[in-house]
């Protein structure tokens, strides 16, 4: 090979990468959307496997809601009423199982469709990425819905147990389904980030994981580190005095150890089953039987969580008018925070997707090959 | 075979048919491997332009970067004028890509497949319908419309694949390996189709390993080895032609009687057996004068056609750059 002779050649001298504009990523059409989501659905709904699918959470869900009206009954529970009871269960098992359907219905969208091939020709179309990530998310949502209403008849009959307000079975619902459609978002985020769709499946359950189980053993595990020696009002017996009917009680200030869940309390706050039982609006907060409406009781320990106890009754004999409030804490709703916190996740999860999503890209897709 | 990438455009200026691709200077590396570096192309409209290149040496990544999907890390390029990275939609609505591997949604059918794509492309129903059934015809897929596109062959979702890249009537094609699965009735199809697509006034870049399919198809050809353009050239083909006669000495009497310089073809049989030449032929045109005039004159013609193998003997010597 003779050398090449530069003198005919005139070499770019490190030429500017060129501009790239991708203004037109987050526009954003109904028809667009709906391009991608009933291609999205089509793909799954004409799989036979989804409606087996639909088929074996109707019967499990039934099943269980059968197993569990026999089981909770007034002589099981000791309960006058066991309404509230079996509604809780019910949402929470609907939740449960539904948090373990949803990841799967998103954690292999877009990673599942580069390897299948189809990801790229629908890229170059004028879809925009953001049409193509909503599309995906809409038709996991739709699917995931469809989940959550099969499984209504089965709230609607421990509704008829009694005790549970009529309107809880809608806010169940609703907020239910914008927990399911960030537990979607996360799904895209992950399959859009990791190219091997076992990866994005396993990162999509933990995250979900993480939210249900995690928050609380943390909760638990931070909760030796947030006590303080304090100063508190307790109401307790006067000194001398006998256990007895008129048992003279009196305020003393005494250094006692309080934990200060107000710094850890958003832990639980942000856990999926919190939010749905602060959410639900069963039992007013005031109910003096509130014991038996789990729902209520979560809400209502959760909330009490963001104050800490200052003043504690030890005057457990005492019969006249207590002079301890039932603790001016804090009875606004947590649920908003909670559900704003999954939903930012999910949105995180959709803007990363829509960004991966955006052409032309400067990285290639790991695992694409070269030239 | 000298390596040369002067700027001088690829194709000599064809008089009035507008460049469908311009690729200038377009490098991008992966890393360490430069997939492409310094790729100068163009690709005029109304022509079919070959795509030719050892494995490896930067076809499928610079049909990326053409069809909008990778940003090139220097250079410029142009489709039907339009930029694909600084104007991606506007590019991508005027392009049909065919990639090499490519998946069908498996559940749809082969009609329900088209017509997303329609959709994508933002083609009224009611227009979708008729293009969708008019291409299902075109690549002779009618009467699997309506099957799952999971039952169908290779070469039949290859042709799929074609006719979901002319779903949206683009101007400029890009074709990566269209003919692989394809049995050779649909690759005498495809020929004809892109002839037409071409005369429809159309830039059509093919590239394909199957040189004597390209060969019939390509108007224009550029050769690119190690992500580099190299000796770009128009195809020759037509201008070198095989002329054999019942008599070579008669042949070669009337040739030189009329000034044409030809050189010596198959001559084994002797002057007065038949044999043949080499000629060098400006167009279609000359080749049917030539045809008229040797049997006007009385020589005993039998065959004349394009020399073949010129776009393989150019392949081979890219050979020894194989990676």
């Amino acid at each position: 090979m003779t050398a090449m002779t530069p003198v005919t050649i005139s070499e770019p001298t490190t030429p500017e990468p060129p501009r790239v504009s991708r203004s037109g990523t987050w526009r954003v059409s109904w028809h667009g959307i709906r391009t991608v989501a009933q291609l999205e659905l089509r793909q799954r709904v004409r799989s036979t496997r989804w409606i087996v699918a639909l088929v074996v959470w109707f019967v499990v869900v039934g099943g269980l809601t059968l197993l569990l009206s026999g089981v909770l009954t007034q002589d099981t529970t000791g309960l006058s009423n066991t309404g509230p009871l079996m509604f809780g269960a019910v949402v929470y098992l609907v939740l449960g199982l539904g948090l373990l359907v949803t990841p799967t219905l998103t954690s292999t969208a877009v990673n599942g469709d580069r390897n299948a091939g189809t990801l790229a020709t629908l890229q170059v179309t004028l879809l925009s990425p953001a049409e193509i990530a909503l599309g995906k998310l809409a038709a996991a949502w739709l699917a995931a819905c469809a989940f959550l209403v099969v499984s209504i008849p089965f709230l609607v009959l421990a509704l008829f147990r009694g005790d549970t307000p009529a309107f809880s079975i809608v806010r169940v619902v609703v907020v239910v389904a914008l927990l399911l459609v960030s537990v979607c978002g996360i799904g895209l985020g992950f399959s859009a980030l990791v190219s091997r769709t076992a990866g994005s499946t396993v990162l999509t359950f933990l995250t979900v994981a993480g939210l249900v189980l995690l928050t609380p053993m943390l909760f638990g595990l931070t909760y030796p580190s947030i006590d303080r020696e304090q100063e508190v009002q307790v109401w307790l017996p006067v000194e001398g005095s006998t256990f007895d009917q008129d048992t003279e009680c009196e305020f003393q200030t005494q250094v006692r150890t309080v934990a200060h869940t107000e710094r850890t309390w958003w832990l639980l706050g942000i856990n999926p089953f919190v939010i749905v039982a602060d959410g639900a609006g069963t039992t007013a907060t005031s109910d003096d039987d509130s014991g038996r409406d789990p729902l209520g009781s979560i809400r209502d320990a959760v909330r009490g969580l963001r104050t800490p106890d200052t003043v504690v009754d030890e005057c457990y004999y005492y019969t006249g008018a207590d002079p301890i409030e039932p603790q001016g804490s804090d009875a606004s709703p947590i649920w908003p925070w909670g559900l704003a916190g999954n939903l930012a996740l999910g949105a995180a999860g959709f803007v990363v997707a829509v960004r991966r999503l955006a052409i032309p890209s400067r990285k290639l897709a790991r695992g694409t090959r070269v030239a | 075979m000298s390596i040369d990438v002067a700027d001088t455009p690829v194709v000599p200026p064809d008089a009035g048919s507008p460049p469908g691709i311009v690729v200038r200077g377009v490098a991008r590396s992966f890393g360490p491997v430069r997939a492409l570096d310094g790729i100068d192309l163009e690709a005029r409209a109304g022509r079919v332009t070959a795509l030719v290149g050892p494995n490896g040496s930067g076809k499928t990544t610079l049909l990326l970067v053409l069809a909008g999907l990778l940003v090139p890390d220097a250079g410029t390029v142009r489709i039907a004028g339009h930029d694909p990275v600084a104007d991606g939609p506007a590019a991508r609505a005027r392009t049909g890509w065919m990639p090499d591997a490519f998946g069908t949604w498996d559940t749809l059918t082969a009609r329900q497949v088209l017509l997303t794509f329609a959709a994508a492309y933002r083609i009224p129903t009611a227009t979708a319908r008729l293009r969708v059934d008019e291409l299902l015809a075109t690549v002779h897929l009618t009467e699997y419309a309506d099957r799952p596109a999971s039952v169908l062959s290779r070469g039949q979702k290859q042709r799929l694949g074609l006719a979901r890249a002319l779903v949206h009537s683009p101007d400029v094609l890009l074709l990566d390996e269209p003919a692989s699965g394809l049995d050779p009735r649909s690759r005498v199809d495809l020929r004809v189709l892109l002839r037409r697509l071409a005369d429809e006034g159309r830039t059509v870049l093919v590239s394909s390993h199957v040189l004597s399919e390209l060969e019939e198809m390509a108007d224009d050809a550029v050769f690119i080895s190690r992500g580099r353009t190299v000796v770009p050239e128009t195809i020759t083909t037509s201008s070198t032609w095989h002329v054999r006669a019942l008599s070579l000495g008669a042949l070669t009497g009337w040739l030189t009687s009329v000034g044409a310089s030809w050189r010596p073809g198959d001559t084994s049989a002797g002057d007065e057996g038949p044999g043949s030449v080499l000629l060098e032929v400006a167009n279609d045109e000359g080749a049917a004068r030539l045809v008229r005039d040797a049997v006007a004159a009385g020589v005993p013609l039998t065959s004349l056609a394009p020399v073949a193998g010129a776009l393989e003997q150019a392949y081979l010597t890219l050979e020894e750059e194989r990676r």
